[in-house]
């Protein structure tokens, strides 16, 4: 019996991001726009979503006077996206 | 529109995002290796060739290392400011170095306690620094110059003090430098 995918990861650009914060330890959020090749609009969205579900965390502050949107992926996150690989796997073998 | 994905697709998303993270740089590209290869072994040489001259302060060759440790912590600083990604191995390589750094104050700071034997130890503490990086950049030719940075420390130890300069400056040249320039070469910018 397949388990079903996690909707919120099974999206091409949630997916990109979880993928990519899973890989380091924080990063900015114009990183995540160049690499996923989002807008920013789009990639706010999703964040968003993201962090709803406690799946990252978003941390605002400033670098130098421009401010800075951080994010981290949070152990609930971590465990989603890992359930998300295990499950990917079934469909695949 | 968000699109469908199919299974391979995700699986096909998830490595390619990975290893655009992974190739995203945070190190200096081996600047700090470079620079503080250099700066102690011009001093191991430079206090080695002076004591053998008759020059009675030799040691003095040492205040080179005030001007390299304020370039340092600045290229340093600039890098984690202008850093848009955080590495958990660029962290825990700047953890072990930091580790490194205070074992050698330490044993600086006891030179006369040890009988001024610190040059091995300061080999010892190299070299884990050396091996530690190489192991978690998965660079065998870095985690060689641990290896040697530790038998040049066996070797120290057989030798008078003033002699174990001349060998740290060889060590810290084969086993600090060489891998130094050979991440410089291959753009291991996350170092």
């Amino acid at each position: 019996m397949f388990k079903p995918l996690d909707p919120l990861l099974h999206s091409q650009l949630r997916l990109a991001v979880m993928s990519l914060l899973i890989s380091v330890e924080s990063a900015e959020f114009t990183f995540l726009r160049e690499k996923t090749e989002s807008t920013a609009g789009n990639l706010s969205v999703q964040l968003d979503k993201l962090e709803k579900a406690g799946y990252i965390e978003i941390e605002k502050s400033f670098k130098g006077k421009r401010p800075l949107t951080t994010c981290k992926v949070t152990s609930t996150g971590l465990k989603a996206f890992e359930e998300y690989v295990d499950n990917l796997k079934q469909y695949i073998e | 529109m968000e699109k469908e994905l199919s299974s391979k697709e995700s699986l096909t998303l998830i490595t390619e995002m990975i290893s655009r993270a992974k190739r995203e740089t945070a190190g200096d590209g081996g600047f700090q290796m470079l620079l503080w290869g250099w700066v102690i072994a011009v001093c191991n040489f430079g206090h080695f060739t002076l004591d053998k001259v008759g020059y009675e302060h030799p040691y003095y060759i040492w205040f080179l290392v005030a001007p390299a440790a304020v370039i340092s912590f600045w290229k340093g600083f600039q890098i984690a400011k202008t850093a848009r990604v955080k590495s958990h191995i660029s962290e825990v390589i700047n953890q072990v170095w930091i580790t490194v750094f205070v074992g050698i104050i330490i044993t600086l700071a006891f030179m006369p306690v040890i009988g001024y034997n610190q040059n091995p130890i300061i080999l010892i503490l190299a070299g884990i620094g050396i091996f530690t990086t190489g192991a978690l950049i998965r660079v065998n030719f870095v985690r060689a110059g641990g290896v040697l940075l530790m038998i040049a420390a066996v070797i120290g130890f057989m030798l008078p003090v003033p002699a174990q300069y001349l060998l740290s400056g060889i060590a810290m040249v084969l086993g600090y430098l060489l891998p130094g320039y050979y991440l410089k070469e291959n753009c291991r910018g996350r170092v």
